[in-house]
């Protein structure tokens, strides 16, 4: 008998409902929810400021009143990391949902002890400088932090998992962990097994991008044939995962998608660096000496992944606003196109004069917005779509800025126009994330349990 | 018709704030060899030109026949500063892949 692992959510925001085939279907034992990229946690912060009772993912209200049901029927863990900045919260949120559906012995543990926020004096005192991992630069006390967050690993899940909850709520836990998690809880691995941990992670790796392992940004996929009519309906992956830590990787029974050696390869180096060295909280993984086999249609089996014992030191990332962009898209034509773009470009910086604009960029689309330099532009084109990105510290600045540039509406260039979608547009934030290291033993996750009692 | 890159691998590209990192996976054992001797961190930085402010690192998978490519400074400040279109490096590979492959 396997493990089986399914992955419903690879992003805040993706299809978590692609469990309910799984869960109908008697295909897995555990389903996770990845929902946290480097930037979430700090456009969750933006939800905390206004309403203490949020700072979680919307998905979660999803997975609470359409997948918790099924799932807790069939005896069938959630695990998620989409409790954000307020797991707590988010516990709270679930309790309510499961007592409104009448899911009486629900038990929901949220994970907390990565919120670092509150505690960034405390660290500096207990021996940690904050330097940035990757440049070395010191850190800046008085900087405004939105969030700071410690990457946790898999253990206070493996603990809520083994206390029976039927569904954990985390914050930051590293992706693969997430992953990781149920099969030490299932298969007892010890914690310094680093090889079939590794192989765990590597498992979990390969999940937690649900489609792009079944078809999804694949080049893979596209060269075998995958049906565009399929895309959106890809059915999300599942790993059955051996005692030793073999597992095989395919997709949900019955649903569209493609599991090949490719598409499996494609995956496994998705926003790695070095293949030898993946460091995740719980291990070290090394990506380099393992092998991949086709033993069956849409099922690629793993074997072979060694691991070297886990970091010292877990890394934490601070997330702050830094300001605000803006994009205006014109048009220009022929005849004389590069001219009349060279008169835009001057005319909107001499708009902006006396404003505090501090990023102007400019690319041409369909030209040079993807492959910069690598693109050669044409001598005479028909057509210019210039894309112009500018950055203030504050949004009023943004909108005086586009305002202007309004104003010279029948006073541009001959025959240009402007995208009246990008004039409405809202402006995006910038974030600023501040990646450094802290000394595991500063960190001290725990678990507290709600239970649904009608 | 020119030869591309392309015609001896496939790959993705992904994002990890400012560095983006390419997977350039062989079709073929013999593609394999050529591409580790000839696809060097050297000539993919300079192909790059100005859109790799960092440093490029080359790592080998001789297990599954891939190399992966990390380059520093790849996402004009990284996913959440960047005013590329494509902050997040997804087309990188395909931009890698156009490389004209003469060896």
């Amino acid at each position: 008998m396997t493990y089986r692992i399914g992955s419903a959510q690879g992003f805040y925001g993706d299809d978590v409902t692609r469990a309910l085939p799984m869960i109908e279907g008697g295909h897995v034992d555990v389903i996770c929810f990845e929902a946290l990229a480097e930037l979430t946690l700090a456009i969750l912060q933006k939800d905390r400021l206004q309403d203490p009772s949020r700072g979680y993912t919307f998905d979660l209200n999803i997975i609470a009143s359409k997948i918790l049901p099924g799932a807790f029927e069939r005896k069938i863990p959630l695990i998620t990391n989409g409790g954000g900045l307020n797991p707590a919260g988010a516990a709270q949120m679930v309790k309510a949902t499961a007592e409104k559906l009448g899911l009486d012995g629900v038990k929901i543990a949220a994970v907390s002890g990565d919120d670092m926020l509150g505690r960034l004096d405390e660290l500096q005192a207990g021996g940690a400088d904050l330097a940035h991992m990757e440049s070395g630069k010191p850190f800046a006390p008085e900087s405004y932090w939105a969030n700071a967050n410690v990457y946790l690993g898999a253990l206070p899940i493996v603990e809520a998992l083994q206390a029976g909850a039927d569904i954990v709520i985390t914050g930051r836990v590293a992706d693969p962990c997430l992953y990781l998690a149920p099969l030490i809880a299932h298969y007892g691995w010890a914690w310094d097994d680093w090889d079939k941990l590794a192989s765990g992670i590597v498992c979990g790796h390969l999940l937690e991008c649900t489609g792009q392992v079944v078809g999804g940004n694949s080049l893979a996929a596209m060269e075998d044939g995958i049906e565009a009519e399929d895309l959106p309906h890809l059915g999300y992956p599942i790993a059955h995962v051996e005692a030793d830590g073999a597992f095989t990787i395919t997709k949900t029974p019955d649903a569209p998608g493609i599991v090949t050696v490719n598409t499996v390869k494609e995956q496994l180096l998705y926003e790695v660096h070095d293949p030898a060295n993946y460091i995740t909280p719980d291990v070290v993984a090394d990506f380099t000496t393992l092998a991949l086999e086709q033993t069956a249609p849409d099922h690629v089996r793993v074997t072979g992944v060694s691991g070297k014992p886990r970091p010292q030191k877990l890394k934490l990332n601070l997330g702050r606003v830094e300001g605000y962009m803006r994009e205006l898209i014109f048009t220009v034509g022929w005849p004389d196109a590069w001219h009349k773009v060279n008169q835009l470009k001057t005319m909107i910086e001499r708009s902006w004069d006396g404003l505090s604009i501090k990023r102007i960029a400019y690319d041409y689309m369909g030209m040079n917005s993807l492959y910069g330099s690598i693109a050669p532009l044409p001598d005479d084109p028909l057509e210019v779509i210039v894309r112009v990105m500018f950055t203030a510290n504050d949004e009023n600045t943004l909108s005086k800025a586009v305002r202007r540039m309004m104003n010279n509406g029948l006073s541009g260039p001959a025959g240009m126009s402007i995208s009246g979608t990008t004039i409405s547009a809202k402006p995006r934030i910038i974030l600023g994330l501040w990646p450094t290291l802290i000394g595991r033993d500063l960190v001290t996750p725990s678990v507290d349990y709600l239970e649904v009692s009608l | 018709m020119t030869k591309r890159l392309y015609d001896l691998a496939f790959g993705r590209s992904g994002d990890k704030g400012d560095i983006a990192n390419i997977s350039i996976i062989a079709r073929d054992s013999a593609a394999y060899r050529t591409l580790k001797t000839h696809l060097t961190a050297e000539r993919v930085h300079d192909y790059f030109g100005d859109m790799v402010r960092g440093e490029v690192i080359r790592y080998e998978l001789d297990n599954i026949e891939a190399l992966n490519f990390v380059l520093h400074g790849a996402l004009d400040g990284g996913g959440t500063r960047s005013l590329r279109i494509d902050g997040l490096g997804k087309s990188l590979a395909g931009a890698l892949l156009y490389m004209e492959w003469d060896e």
